[in-house]
């Protein structure tokens, strides 16, 4: 039982850390968010350059070939920091679903300009009528020639309108909410019929509805096997859950801390704030929800890491617990810098606001409460 | 001990929804026409549109029950919010420990609605230890006017106020509370700069007003120099049981299940979902009791005046299920809450998001929910206060 990094890992923690250090602020964050594209060109490439891009990709596909804790200690860093560079969108979910399921020749087409940062890509999954499902799939893939024609609408597909390809869900046989029947495609979304209705959401990243009307689709953006792509699916949701579950720890982090420094500097009645016990005990307790998730990211990551027969439950329990107990240190930490808690001009708001919006993809605590469950 | 509504108490009911019947405000019309018509057609009415109002002042005089059954009513008729500042807040100071004169003065416009009026009380140094404030309010050689200086933050509606009641200081000796003067003065004007405050949800309804040099006459100071503490701290205690909004949360709620109904989930909806349907129902088991624990505090005030014990519980319980409410709406939303409420997803998820942000600051404002259990562990469970 060892809980200790490789030097490796060490040495990306520490250049992470450092990069977000020098260059991440909150004033930083704001000025991007509010500028086209939505996030800094230059960053990304600097991902590039230290090879971040390729973290998770095969060494032989021209990746880093880490694994899990590599992605978890990224995560965790830009979580810190309120990343706001499409790394999950591109890098873990639509490269997640090429690595796991891409033929040879698509990743060769493909990974090394998402690896080398001229490429992005997006992954839709959601659909109106499938609330958190991953397997209620109403957007069709008919066959047309010797490909599809695809037809439907993905939601809250993060990072789609600056993507260059997005990886859609789509079925091409089987009932509504059949598991089997389900294949992944890889959309040019210059293709025609691809219609975006971009939108910003509330932690100051951008997502789109993506329309599809007649899109054709060549059988080589196949991902995976025909009618076989719900093991991709939920493999790289679990994926997106590790990874946003990381970023929520760092956030965490960040919410307790400040709130313990606040109340220590902001005095009412004669005393810091930090003086209440009723608010020492909060903070404490806040403390107790990090660690807990954090204790419980390092399971999760572990398990999937060595491929554990329990690893898909633990990843449930771990959803579940980072929107329990990330609302909660989020809540908290704004009740507890009273009306300044409300403002956008401190930085607890932001982190609060990203918590809640990882809360609401791949499934709310509720959700993975009940899958946890069952 | 009767819970039964009286024939009298029918009878009302019956008033009060044939009058919202035709004029409540139909979502689309023009607002500030309704506006005007409302409160028109409601003093015709006799002081339906200054319900809380003691009798002498033009108020209807209602029985707390008919109180109840007006708050009812008009959060089922979805009544558009009237800003509390002049007709709820100013106004019963004016008309407790205001001169004749200045009732003469201020309280028609404050009833017509055609001033609006802020509350230049936090500052910030001064949240919720409001006593400590500093806004400095200095006494003129000749007397016959203050030179006001300071900085009040959270001022809502600042930005649209014409006229701002304000607590100052005017003198520094003796206890925080002492010290303390209630002024009035108009917000447009060269030594007031109002600066927005933008809240998480977006919203831009708090501010930032800048005082710098402004004079006030003695005529607007409400009541004695040093005692606007007083007349302040009764006030806020009224505030707090306002702020519970009981019956606009068991709208919100019917409404929300409503809503969950509409989204279908295998051969059912959200509402069969057992954890949402779990939420709902603790939150209408909590709905039920607060309801009642408002009916004893309407019952107790109306009796002897005085707001019984149970009655300090209604803006912490209230704003606790306002909370949870705005949560569950953005839960059922699923990953459309995600977004500002672009029009994508089912409708009513659409916002649902800003609200829930814009409900975290029911807990804070008005009375942190911290404080207030502090108050209450003091006045009304009788502990000393010991280790902080």
């Amino acid at each position: 039982m060892n809980f200790d990094l490789t030097s490796e890992q060490q040495l990306l923690k520490d250049s992470v850390d450092r990069f977000v250090a020098d260059n991440y602020s909150l004033e930083a964050r704001v000025k991007v968010t509010d500028a086209e594209p939505g996030f800094s060109k230059d960053h990304w490439k600097s991902f590039a350059e230290l090879g971040w891009l390729g973290l998770p990709f095969a060494e032989a596909d021209g990746g880093f070939g880490g694994g899990p804790i590599e992605t978890m200690l990224l995560m965790e860093s830009f979580g810190r920091a309120l990343v706001v560079e499409p790394y999950l969108a591109s890098v873990v979910l639509g490269g997640g679903a090429l690595r796991r399921g891409g033929s040879a020749a698509l990743k060769a087409q493909i990974l090394p300009g998402v690896i080398d940062g001229t490429k992005q890509l997006a992954f839709g999954y959601a659909e109106e009528q499938a609330r958190f499902d991953l397997h209620d799939v109403v957007t069709s893939a008919k066959p047309d020639g010797d490909g599809f024609l695809l037809n439907g609408t993905k939601s809250v597909v993060q990072n789609a309108a600056t993507a260059d390809y997005v990886v859609a869900s789509a079925r091409t046989s089987g009932g509504q909410i059949d598991r089997n029947g389900i294949s992944l495609f890889l959309i040019d979304v210059k293709a025609p019929g691809v219609e975006r209705d971009n939108y910003p959401t509330v932690d100051g990243l951008r997502a789109s509805e993506v329309k599809l009307t007649n899109v054709r689709v060549g059988k080589d953006r196949l991902i995976g096997e025909l009618g076989k792509g719900f093991a991709i699916l939920n493999a790289v949701a679990n994926d997106a859950i590790l990874a946003l579950s990381a970023e929520a720890v760092g956030a965490m982090e960040v919410l307790y801390k400040d709130t313990v420094d606040y109340t220590q500097q902001r005095i009412q009645f004669g005393h810091p704030l930090s003086e209440f016990q009723v608010l020492q005990h909060r903070m404490v307790e806040m403390f107790m929800e990090y660690e807990q998730t954090k204790s419980l990211l390092y399971r999760a990551t572990l398990e999937a890491t060595q491929g554990a027969e329990t690893a898909q439950r633990t990843i449930h329990a771990l959803k579940h617990l980072v929107g329990r107990a990330g609302l909660f240190v989020g809540e908290n930490a704004v009740q507890l810098h009273g009306g300044m808690g409300m403002t956008e001009e401190l930085r607890i708001g932001h982190y609060f606001k990203r918590l809640l919006v990882i809360d609401a993809q791949f499934g709310n605590a509720d959700h993975h409460l009940q899958q946890f469950a069952a | 001990m009767d819970i039964d509504l009286s024939p009298a108490d029918l009878q009302f009911r019956d008033d009060v929804r044939e009058f919202l019947k035709t004029n409540a405000y139909k979502p689309g019309a023009d607002y500030t026409v309704w506006r005007e018509q409302w409160f028109a057609k409601a003093a015709a009415k006799g002081g339906w549109d200054v319900p809380k109002w003691p009798k002498a002042f033009g108020g209807p005089g209602w029985t707390p029950t008919q109180h109840y059954i007006w708050e009812q009513e008009t959060a089922t008729a979805m009544l558009p919010f009237d800003m509390p500042f002049g007709v709820g807040m100013l106004a019963p100071i004016l008309m407790g420990y205001g001169s004749k004169e200045q009732q003469d003065r201020f309280l028609p416009d404050i009833r017509a609605r055609k001033v609006n009026w802020c509350q230049g009380y936090s500052e910030p140094g001064a949240g919720s230890d409001l006593a400590s404030l500093k806004t400095k309010a200095e006494l003129s050689a000749d007397g016959t006017y203050y030179t006001v200086n300071g900085t009040k933050i959270w001022t809502t509606a600042a930005h649209i106020a014409d006229w701002i009641f304000c607590l100052t200081r005017t003198s520094d000796t003796g206890k925080r509370q002492e010290g303390i003067t209630f002024l009035l003065f108009p917000m447009k004007q060269p030594g007031i700069e109002v600066k927005p405050i933008i809240t998480l949800g977006g919203n831009h309804t708090v501010n930032m007003v800048h005082i710098n040099d402004v004079k006030v006459p003695v005529e607007n100071r409400i009541g004695e120099e040093g005692e606007g503490w007083t007349y302040a701290k009764g006030l806020l205690q009224h505030e707090r049981t306002g702020l519970a909004g009981v019956s606009r949360s068991i709208v919100a709620l019917e409404k929300l299940k409503e809503q969950a109904a509409g989204v279908k989930r295998g051969n059912g909806s959200l509402l069969d979902d057992p954890a949402f349907r779990g939420k709902i129902a603790t939150l209408e088991v909590d709905l039920m009791a607060l309801e009642f624990t408002e009916l004893r505090s309407l019952a107790a005030a109306s009796a002897g005046g005085a707001l019984g014990p149970e009655s300090s519980i209604m803006k912490l319980k209230g704003t606790e299920i306002q909370q949870r409410i705005a949560k569950l709406t953005v839960e059922a939303g699923g990953v459309y809450s995600a977004g500002w409420g672009h029009p994508v997803g089912p409708k009513f998820a659409r916002g649902g998001m800003a609200s829930y942000l814009a409900s975290r600051a029911y807990t804070i404002y008005g009375g942190a929910s911290e404080v207030q259990k502090d108050v209450i562990a003091k006045n009304v469970l009788g502990i000393k206060s010991g280790n902080k």
